[in-house]
């Protein structure tokens, strides 16, 4: 087949060019960008804004050594992903080529990358949980299959340590990993992770570091995800680990200022939330098929910031990392109502007690800071604060059964309270308070 | 607009979902189009027309196509409707599932699991048959908006209407008593003009023409929402508005699935709009195994759906609020109480930033457009209760500002435009206080409702006296507050514990009826009025507190056990009992 060609770029900026007129390019269409004189391939790119005087692409390398006389080749299809059971224990860069200097892949199939809306009827309501052995989670905020759920941390928390422990235990069939602006050692440590575990030959890596083009970077969820959901749609579960969604939005908002889009809050676009949504809504349990789970890291300096913010109205709920711990405040999962009531049957009164009781203790706190908690209960708060911050709020360490779990939290409040004091109906006290 | 030629143009400018196509003679603002992508005809709206600067003889329009461009070119083909977005409005509107533009999704997953651009199905099912029975003769005079016969639809009865356009015409023909689909003619009006017009079970109707009244009135008849802290302190009444603002987390959504539960109200109609598809799922699967609270019957029977969800064309997000609006006072019209639920308002909002920011407008704060305002007060303005049919839409908008912010454009502007306010705090939120509308953080129209005026308000008093002695506790120790003040401040703590805070997942507490209010609100009242004497004579001031502490700590716990267990009449009855052998205990125990 020959492809139609366009010799002349006429505008070269930061990872986008242009040409001038109409070449016949259709929206979101892949163009291959050629070395002029040699053909050799350079980059693939991708069409955003098309009118009758001029195209505009992105470029997936980046746009550095395009001149004007770089030449265009026309593929005439938008991105797909290639899609492979061979890809399982291999990296892929962020538009799907193989980045880990192993063999090529011959693919069994070409998927589109678009991410169209799964149709709402043919989802599942979640019911199944996943258990972590992280009390925290398991007891507080119990994780469901196919759940969309974010680790909120600081830039310099543990949080990609506290993914990686959450996907060592994984009842997953498939794990994909999708980097984006990641440190080498970020990278290298979830390698060592997933090879540790045993759950290497289960994954696939798509790894956008730091530095690499953006573009890249920006297509990475996309094409991470459509891999993805075909093995969903095969009947797979899958969980994906997206670490670092504020990576990725700041990706986003570079791209769009390039663009001279009129930014709303911090410079972001104003479609920073469509565009999360649009990635995070792809986990979910598919009727007559697989399902996919998303735990991803958002980091931030802020709640405030836009792409957390954002992020907590399209995910269900948030983990939420601080000085290394997982708090319960902050944290949440909105699916756990789903599936905490048939657990055993003071998982639910222990889990909003023991919550009432550390937000009161969190006030005596902060009284203790200006000498006013000087009455005995208050003491007896600031002594449960301590414990639970030590023995609930650890994320790391050996995995704990959640019946274990439910009776290290029963033991915490017996350390510290009269069974009246914590706010627990009489039956439950009887039956667990000796 | 009755044009036979087709009017076409052909796209000159494609970016993201706004598209700008040439046109030769005539096109109308607001006009809804069919962009021919690859052969599938997408759905746009007319936005704004121009002058075109290379040819005099030509226009550029700009409109916003509701679905995904890929693929599109330059020069692909645009055909123009002449018809504004309208919605099919007919019998078997209940129960019915769509995405944001009236697509039903059951019939689109037929087709494919996934939503993709370019798929369409019959809004309403135009096969099933419906009992039509007539309720005028020929020589009938009706004009718009009068019934000209009905259908059951489910336990309703369905008024079939004159289209609400229409001026005084007289009945031509109309048929039997007999089972027509909505595609059959039913009857044959002539108007002043001697035109005639067929009627159908169904007909459409452009969602930025608000449905009239027939007799617009005050809202005044409250709602029981089955939410206590809502019933209470900050009730809602039939044709009412509410902006329900809260930071993510903060409980939003499992209040609304609360009032979809539990409201008393004939529909409900519900547009998730720019929100987690899961939520609306549950919705449709989980809550129709449940029962309606007014008649027993399927939960979903008395529902709608629109779910333009998160990840849908941002486009259509616009659309689906003001299609749900226009079911809304369709059915108002036909005398019902109708409770809309739109979450969220700001994901609406966002869509028109999105938008204007393509569109290059100038910016308002936040980047939103600078009407943003008055859109939210226009759309607000719709809901109302009208004596005339006797029907109510009840407008509850979800707000979620941006950062927990209430100092935001659209929060702030929601206020503006509603009668009730239901702000969440995050800091309940936080504390597991649900559902965390801030007793203190709210506001509501409404006076007398379940409780008297004069009672409500002293509840208040008392959460926020309350209020101000945790603030001094938290500030300068417990020691330095007299015992009265701590008894006051054990009562505020109670009536927060016990009467505000409600679990939505206990089968009993998740509900409460007036008559329930009622008691509750007795005990309460007698909690309020009641003045224990803790003057021990021998105790140090500590020790009373920590006895006052005790002894309050055990009447929340058996308040907690009452809400999660008194049944019956008598079982509800013991509540008032108990506080009064509360309040005497107290006096006589020191």
């Amino acid at each position: 087949m020959i492809r139609k060609e366009i010799n002349r770029i006429s505008e070269v900026g930061k990872a986008l060019i242009s040409v001038e007129g109409n070449p016949g390019v259709a929206l979101n269409h892949v163009v291959e960008l050629l070395e002029a004189g040699t053909n050799q391939s350079l980059s693939f790119a991708k069409a955003i804004n098309i009118t009758e005087d001029s195209t505009r692409f992105q470029v997936f390398n980046g746009t550095q050594g395009l001149s004007t006389q770089t030449k265009i080749r026309m593929h005439e299809v938008p991105l797909t992903a290639g899609f492979s059971y061979n890809m399982l224990g291999r990296s892929f860069d962020g538009i799907g080529n193989v980045a880990d200097g192993g063999p090529e892949i011959i693919f069994e199939k070409q998927i589109s990358t678009r991410l169209d809306t799964l149709n709402p009827t043919v989802r599942l309501v979640p019911k199944q949980p996943l258990w972590t052995g992280i009390p925290m989670i398991d007891v507080f905020n119990t994780l469901v299959k196919s759940q969309k759920i974010p680790i909120f941390a600081g830039p310099t928390e543990p949080y990609n340590r506290l993914l990686s422990q959450i996907a060592q235990g994984a009842q997953a069939d498939v794990i994909i990993f999708a980097g984006i602006g990641l440190k080498f050692d970020e990278y290298h440590y979830f390698k060592e992770q997933l090879s540790q575990s045993g759950n290497i030959d289960k994954t696939i890596m798509f790894t956008h570091l730091a530095g690499d083009s953006q573009i890249k970077g920006l297509m990475l969820p996309d094409v991470a995800l459509s891999v993805s959901r075909e093995f969903a749609d095969q009947g797979k579960d899958v969980l994906v680990l997206l670490t670092d969604m504020t990576n990725w939005s700041n990706i986003l908002r570079n791209v769009a200022n390039y663009q001279d889009q009129i930014p709303s809050l911090q410079g972001y676009p104003g479609s920073l939330y469509s565009e999360l949504a649009k990635r995070y809504e792809v986990a979910a349990d598919i009727e007559g098929a697989g399902s996919i789970t998303i735990i991803g890291a958002t980091t931030l300096e802020s709640l405030e910031d836009p792409v957390p913010d954002n992020t907590g109205y399209i995910t269900e709920g948030q983990f939420f990392l601080d000085n290394g711990k997982l708090k319960l405040a902050r944290s949440l999962s909105r699916l756990k109502q789903q599936v905490n009531g048939d657990t055993r049957n003071d998982h639910r009164p222990i889990m909003t007690a023991m919550a009432s009781l550390l937000a009161d203790a969190e006030k005596a706190y902060e009284a203790a800071e200006v000498g006013a908690a000087n009455d005995t209960f208050s003491q007896k708060l600031l002594r449960y604060r301590e414990d639970f911050i030590a023995n609930m709020e650890e994320p790391f360490g050996e995995p704990i059964e959640l019946e274990a779990a439910l009776d290290k939290c029963w033991d915490i409040l017996k350390r510290h309270f009269e069974p009246t004091e914590t706010g627990l109906s009489k039956k439950l006290i009887g039956q667990y308070w000796n | 607009m009755n044009n036979n030629t087709t009017r076409t143009g052909k796209l000159i400018s494609i970016q993201d979902s706004l598209v700008k196509a040439r046109f030769y003679g005539n096109v109308i603002m607001g006009e809804t189009a069919n962009v021919i992508v690859d052969g599938k005809s997408l759905q746009a709206e007319v936005l704004q027309i121009i002058p075109d600067p290379k040819n005099a003889d030509a226009g550029i329009v700009e409109m916003q196509v509701f679905e995904d461009l890929t693929s599109a070119m330059i020069g692909d083909l645009v055909e123009f409707t002449g018809k504004p977005l309208s919605v099919l409005l007919g019998p078997g509107l209940l129960t019915s599932i769509w995405d944001g533009l009236q697509n039903p999704l059951y019939k689109l997953a037929e087709q494919n699991a996934y939503l993709v651009p370019g798929m369409k199905a019959p809004a309403l099912d135009d096969q099933k048959l419906w009992d039509f029975t007539p309720s005028v003769a020929v020589g009938d005079s009706v004009t718009g908006g009068d019934t000209i016969g009905t259908v059951p639809e489910g336990r309703l009865k369905h008024r079939i209407l004159v289209p609400f356009n229409f001026g005084p015409c007289k009945i031509e023909s109309i048929i039997e008593k007999s089972a027509v689909n909505i595609t059959e003619k039913v009857a044959v009006i002539v108007d002043s003009q001697n035109i005639k017009h067929e009627l159908k079970l169904a007909f459409r109707w452009a969602v930025k023409s608000p449905i009239p009244f027939k007799e617009r009135a005050i809202p005044s008849q409250t709602i029981s929402t089955g939410v206590r802290v809502i019933d209470l302190l900050a009730p809602v009444s039939y044709g009412g508005t509410v902006g329900n603002p809260g930071p993510f987390g903060a409980g939003k959504t499992v209040l609304q699935h609360s009032l979809c539960k539990y409201a008393l109200a004939d529909i409900i109609i519900m547009a998730a709009c720019g929100e987690r598809a899961g939520e609306a799922v549950e919705v449709f699967k989980d809550f129709a195994e449940l029962e309606d609270p007014s008649t027993g019957d399927s939960l979903m029977n008395r529902m709608c759906i629109f779910g333009n969800t998160s990840s849908m064309p941002v486009a259509a997000r616009e659309a689906s609020v003001f299609i749900a609006l226009t079911v809304g006072e369709y059915y108002r019209y036909q005398g019902y109480n109708v409770v809309l639920l739109a979450d969220s308002t700001s994901r609406w909002a966002q869509a028109l930033r999105e938008r204007s920011g393509r569109q290059g407008d100038i910016p308002g704060p936040e980047a939103f457009p600078m009407d943003i305002p008055d859109q939210i007060k226009g759309m607000y303005q719709r809901a109302g209760a009208d004596h005339g049919t006797g029907g109510s839409l009840t407008f509850i908008g979800t707000v979620s500002p941006a950062g927990g912010n209430f100092q935001e454009p659209v929060t702030q502007a929601t206020m503006d435009a509603t009668g009730g306010f239901w702000g969440l705090s995050q800091d309940r939120a936080d504390a597991k206080k649900y559902p965390a509308i801030d007793p203190l953080v709210y506001t509501s129209s409404v006076y007398d409702s379940f409780i008297s005026w004069t009672d409500r308000n002293k509840m208040l008093q008392t959460l926020n006296d309350a209020n101000g002695i945790d603030q001094t506790i938290s500030t300068i120790g417990l020691k330095k507050v007299p015992v009265e003040k701590y008894v006051l401040y054990q009562k505020g703590l109670t009536i927060d514990f016990c009467v505000m805070q409600q679990n939505a997942f206990h089968k009993l507490d998740a509900c409460t009826r007036p008559e329930r209010l009622i008691v509750i609100n007795e005990a309460v009242q007698k909690l309020i009025d009641s003045t224990i004497n803790f003057a021990g004579e021998d105790m140090e001031d500590e020790e009373v507190k920590e006895l006052v502490k005790a002894r309050f700590d055990e009447l929340r716990q058996w308040w907690k056990d009452w809400n999660t267990s008194a049944q019956s009449l008598d079982e509800m009855a013991v509540l008032p009992q108990k506080i009064e052998q509360f309040i005497l205990q107290e006096e006589y125990a020191l």
